[in-house]
């Protein structure tokens, strides 16, 4: 919200305090202060310029040529307003000015090939409004040349304050000045009002009835007749264009001015268009359509609350008056509406309607109940003055339950116990007192104390003990360099993906983190995906169901950009509803699993010295799953299965099983599934199960002592059918040996048309040890001679060389 | 007799070893002293003649002897080498070295690291907690009333009426409290979700760490110390830090911790908006409301939460100005960390 600071000293008196102590102690005590527009730095170079003559520009149609009187000399500057004229007072920014809006410099230019020595500025660059429609056109009785910091009296300080939602009371100049007054220790002062009524009563008039009291707990009203709607005077311009709004009339603009005043919206109603001259507040019973006055149409579900005459709406509540009794050029008569709305009413209607106003905005954050009456006399007071016309006497005013002043009990020890420091009874009494919080009655430890009604936030006891550890200053809470640490155990949720990320990085891959919010087809292709309710766009109109398409999508990102050799893995989770037709309505309704992928493509090698260039294939993905998992120490305990052909999303894979549940599986991505990411290269992914592996009870480490005897190693080759798979060997041979062979791996496999045709080579290393003791020659040749009968025979395999 | 011979060889040998220069003129010594028909191998031939009794200590002599002079010849050969430098390789070691890769963490996930381990040290626990939250743990346990404008301050990506992406890590408080009672001190990072538009200042995912301590006596004094603590730690030990009231539903009083900016020292940048100030983190004292929904008696305990935006914090400590690289996942990018 912008407060302007000249504004704001008609309420506290800030004499010898800086523009930078204001910010300060504004932002340290819950105001923070974003920016701060000095007008007299901003407007250092702006002038009033005379428009002497006005030409078409030779070049282009929508330009003009001016000459400008700047007070010293006349120069030819290049507009593109459509109202720039002769004979106009304008804002002129000299050679050198910095416009505010966009942050340049005003340079010697030539445009369309007429040099340009100057600009005649718009509203909006100054940054006095959004309004660009055209140029600032100034009374002509301002001296050319004159600084528009002086003519205009353009020497404010425009703060933008961030209010938090819990602060409405500070959507004012008067709700901040009182912060303001009770941090620098200043008196604040509310303008008193003075009504000269007339004899005539407002009964007379108009009446006021509530039929929902909930959402409308108070309506307050003024009329007064006969008021000339004319222009506003100079200074009610000033303030209201110095927080960036549009002077309209005076009517509106001095309930807007009275808006930012004391943070009461306000409405004016032209009284004759008001049927029967009576407002009815209700909730509407269906569905209806009402047309602002902004000239829109509006949708309103039934339950809306509508100011209505005696027979039709003419306000939505708390959010924008109607159309059908605005108030026009030609209204005479005229009843002020100062209600309070229940917030959440108020909220739910804007947010139905995607419409926020001033006024929603303070009313859904909750204004003061108790602040109708004054704010409706002040603004009728302002319009007298400025308007003409009479005030009737009296003022209608419904408020069938008053809201109560909160009563809290304020336990100074407790404030101790929160804040760990203690603040003296003295200060605390006083820094409440400046807030506005009375104090009813003091106990021996305690203080018994009400709060005002703009304060709707401050609630409860801890309510309070905020508001008096914000004025006393966060800054003069001690910081503490020594803490407890309690011995309960201490747990790290995160300390198996902490290990799951290093194993990674060891084998050589790096790790991405990806979007989980995908498109349709992404997470359609592995699950069966959760949909957005409010989505960004169709791309990220899901969550993800598996971490492989994410992944590929990257990869292929990757090799566009010409990163064409990659190891990548990823942890995170991913979601699957349970069934196609269920509903996120419980926690049953879907899955979220925590997964880890790994993916390889392109060349794990390029050309080098000691090797030619290798690719990536599905056997380094075997090894990087089986060095992964045997560094969990989990090989013991899970087997691996080989599909081929493979799935819809593989061309061949394997899994990983433990007690036949799958806890991991990949292979080489299917050319289909590629194309669709436009990755013309073969990937490899392989994806794991997070919670399967945790729930793996991995064997307990211990130390094995190194083997003390000599292991005695054979080898042999055989000439096997193609079809024949080296794991049916290894397991025949581990199976039908004696159990001093411990291990059997292959060092070579080849297919050649020497070995005869659908033949191929596997040679075998044999493991013989014994823990206990040396082996002897004859024992292990004893066994390798007859594996080599049992191989030769359950292969018809034949044995090569020896 | 033998054993004086033996010594005379041995002298000659020293002798005839002052005259080399090269390679061969030591291997034309070593033929003539320890080549199949050299000297040494002669006096070998002599042990038939001797008596038996003496052999054993003759043939032990004459073993010596070899012994010394093939180690002499050894360490003469490596001395002079083929023309080599002593010691020299035949190798050239200037080739590049074979390649072996080890990956890296994405950065996110160092800065969380080191965070972790600030916190570990201080005590505290690691919790985590599922992203896709049901309203009550994202907002009503949290006390954001329904039809509260403080909802407004996070911007929700709905998946139904009662289920959400959750906007913050906060509800990871609520799930642990409900799990154990105090004291509770722990740290709970994870991934939460806000519905704006992408930029590069802002995305629609991003990482957070939060952070909640629950016992008795825990004060607001306590709180600014652990953060200072904490802020010092990673950011440096000189940095000034400044902690302003604000507003979040489940704390009171709430703040938000600033420190100086780090790349004008407090001068005024473009990164901290000309302020001299960097906000780092939200924090306060825990509602008592929060404690209701987790029935914490709330007279006898006090806590405190905070929570930091990890992307914010990678990005004011390494210089990047979009938060997008950090999910394009550019190889160059992950490998540069």
């Amino acid at each position: 919200m912008k407060i302007s600071l000249k504004w704001i000293k008609d309420y506290v008196d800030l004499k010898g305090i800086s523009t930078k102590e204001i910010v300060d102690k504004l932002t340290m005590s819950g105001l923070e202060v974003e920016d701060v527009f000095d007008q007299n730095e901003a407007y250092k170079g702006f002038i009033v310029g005379f428009i002497e003559e006005k030409e078409k520009h030779p070049n282009a149609d929508r330009l003009s040529v001016c000459k400008v009187n700047d007070g010293n000399e006349s120069l030819q500057v290049i507009c593109g307003a459509p109202n720039v004229e002769k004979g106009q007072k304008v804002v002129f920014a000299q050679i050198g000015t910095i416009i505010p809006k966009g942050n340049f410099e005003i340079k010697k230019a030539k445009i369309r090939g007429v040099e340009s020595n100057g600009m005649i500025c718009a509203e909006d660059e100054l940054e006095l409004s959004n309004d660009h429609s055209g140029i600032m056109v100034l009374d002509n009785k301002l001296k050319a040349g004159t600084s528009i910091i002086k003519a205009l009296k353009l020497n404010d300080v425009i703060l933008e304050i961030a209010i938090t939602p819990n602060r409405p009371d500070a959507l004012s100049h008067i709700g901040v000045a009182r912060d303001l007054a009770a941090i620098f220790n200043r008196k604040l002062s509310i303008p008193k009002v003075n009504l000269k009524e007339s004899k005539s009563n407002i009964k007379s008039a108009a009446s006021i009835e509530i039929l929902d009291t909930e959402n409308c707990p108070r309506y307050s009203g003024r009329v007064i007749k006969n008021v000339t709607i004319k222009e506003s005077p100079e200074w009610l311009k000033n303030r209201i264009s110095s927080i960036g709004l549009r002077p309209r009339n005076n009517v509106v603009d001095i309930t807007n001015f009275v808006m930012y005043e004391c943070g009461q919206p306000l409405h004016a109603f032209d009284l004759k268009m008001l049927g029967g001259h009576k407002i009815v507040v209700q909730s509407t019973k269906k569905a209806s359509v009402f047309t602002t006055l902004d000239s829109k149409e509006r949708k309103l579900p039934a339950g809306s609350l509508m100011i209505c005459d005696d027979k039709k709406p003419v306000a939505i509540a708390g959010v924008m008056g109607g159309e059908n009794s605005e108030i026009t050029n030609d209204t005479k008569n005229i009843l002020i509406e100062s209600a309070y709305f229940n917030p959440s009413s108020i909220r739910k209607t804007a947010k139905l309607l995607g419409l926020s106003t001033d006024a929603s905005y303070r009313f859904e954050r909750g204004t003061d109940p108790g602040n109708t009456v004054y704010a409706a006399e002040r603004t009728a007071q302002l319009i007298s003055e400025l308007a003409g016309g009479e005030i009737l006497s009296g003022t209608l005013d419904v408020y069938p339950n008053k809201i109560k002043e909160k009563k809290i009990k304020l336990r100074f020890n407790r404030i101790e116990k929160i804040l760990g420091y203690k603040i003296s009874n003295t200060k605390i009494k006083s820094i409440l007192k400046k807030l506005g919080i009375k104090i009813t009655s003091e106990l021996k430890d305690a203080v018994n104390v009400t709060i005002p009604t703009y304060r709707p936030d401050v609630d409860r006891e801890i309510d309070v003990i905020e508001e008096i550890a914000r004025i006393a200053g966060y800054d003069n809470v001690p910081t503490v360099s020594r803490i407890n640490v309690t011995l309960e155990v201490k747990h790290d949720e995160t300390s198996f993906s902490n290990k799951v990320r290093e194993y990674s990085n060891a084998l050589g891959l790096s790790e991405m983190i990806n979007n989980p919010l995908q498109p349709e087809s992404f997470s359609k292709l592995t699950g069966i995906p959760i949909k957005i309710a409010n989505p960004q766009n169709l791309d990220m109109e899901f969550l993800r169901t598996s971490l492989l398409p994410g992944a590929l999508n990257i990869v292929s990102k990757n090799i566009k950009k010409g990163e064409k050799d990659l190891a990548l893995f990823e942890t995170g989770n991913v979601f699957n509803l349970n069934s196609e037709t269920s509903k996120v309505s419980s926690f049953d309704d879907f899955k979220e699993e925590e997964k880890l992928i790994f993916v390889l493509t392109g060349e794990k090698i390029g050309r080098e010295w000691y090797e030619g260039a290798s690719a990536y294939d599905f056997y380094d993905l075997k090894g990087i799953v089986n060095s992964f998992i045997n560094k969990l120490s989990l090989d013991y305990f899970t087997n691996d299965s080989y599909y081929s052909p493979g799935n819809s999303i593989y061309e061949y894979y394997f899994t990983r099983n433990y007690k036949n549940v799958v806890v991991g599986q990949g292979g080489k991505v299917s050319s289909t599934v590629l194309k669709q990411f436009d990755i013309s290269q073969d990937v490899f992914c392989f994806v794991l199960d997070f919670n399967a592996l945790k729930s793996i009870k991995a064997e307990k480490k211990q130390f094995f002592e190194p083997l003390k005897y000599p292991k005695v190693f054979r080898d042999f080759s055989f000439i096997f059918d193609t079809k024949i798979r080296f794991e049916e060997v290894r397991n025949f041979i581990l199976q039908n040996s004696s159990n001093l062979l411990k291990d059997v791996t292959i060092f070579d496999i080849f297919e050649s048309n020497d070995l005869g045709l659908n033949k191929k080579s596997m040679a075998f290393q044999l493991e013989y040890y014994d823990e206990n003791r040396t082996l002897t020659e004859d024992e292990v040749e004893k066994d390798f001679l007859n594996l080599i009968k049992l191989v030769s025979k359950k292969f018809n395999a034949q044995l090569r060389g020896k | 007799m033998l054993l004086e011979k033996t010594e005379e060889v041995k002298k000659d040998f020293l002798k005839d070893l002052n005259s080399i220069t090269d390679d061969s003129s030591l291997e034309n010594i070593r033929i003539k002293y320890l080549g199949r028909n050299g000297i040494v191998s002669g006096l070998f031939d002599r042990l038939k003649e001797i008596p038996k009794e003496e052999k054993p200590e003759a043939g032990k002599n004459l073993n010596l002897l070899r012994n010394e002079l093939t180690s002499k010849i050894e360490e003469l050969k490596s001395s002079l080498g083929g023309g080599k430098q002593k010691g020299e390789t035949e190798l050239d070691l200037s080739l590049p070295g074979r390649k072996y890769c080890i990956g890296s963490k994405h950065i996110l996930t160092q800065t969380l690291d080191e965070i972790k381990s600030i916190f570990r040290g201080m005590g505290f626990s690691v919790y985590t907690g599922p992203e896709l939250e049901s309203d009550y743990y994202n907002f009503e346990a949290l006390n954001f009333p329904p039809d509260h404008p403080a909802r407004d301050m996070q911007d929700t990506f709905f998946v139904s009426h009662d289920f959400l992406l959750r906007t913050h890590t906060s509800p990871v408080q609520i799930r642990t409290m409900e799990k154990m009672p105090p004291p509770v001190r722990t740290i709970m990072p994870g991934r939460v979700y806000r519905n704006e538009a992408v930029s590069a200042r802002s995305y629609c995912m991003f990482h957070q760490v939060e952070g909640l301590y629950v016992d008795e006596d825990v004060t607001f004094a306590e709180l600014k110390g652990t953060l200072v603590s904490f802020a010092h730690q990673f950011y440096g030990e000189d940095l000034k830090y400044r902690f302003r009231p604000s507003f979040f539903p489940f704390t009171e009083p709430s703040a938000e911790m600033d420190i100086t900016c780090f790349i004008c020292n407090g001068s005024g940048c473009k990164v901290c908006k000309h302020s001299g100030w960097l906000e780092i983190l939200g924090c306060g004292m825990v509602d008592p409301n929060v404690f209701e929904y987790v029935n914490y008696d709330s007279e006898k305990y006090t806590g405190y939460a905070f929570g930091m935006g990890i992307e914010r914090i990678a990005m004011l400590k390494y210089g990047i100005t979009d938060i997008r690289v950090f999910f394009e996942n550019d190889f160059r990018f992950l490998k540069q960390f």
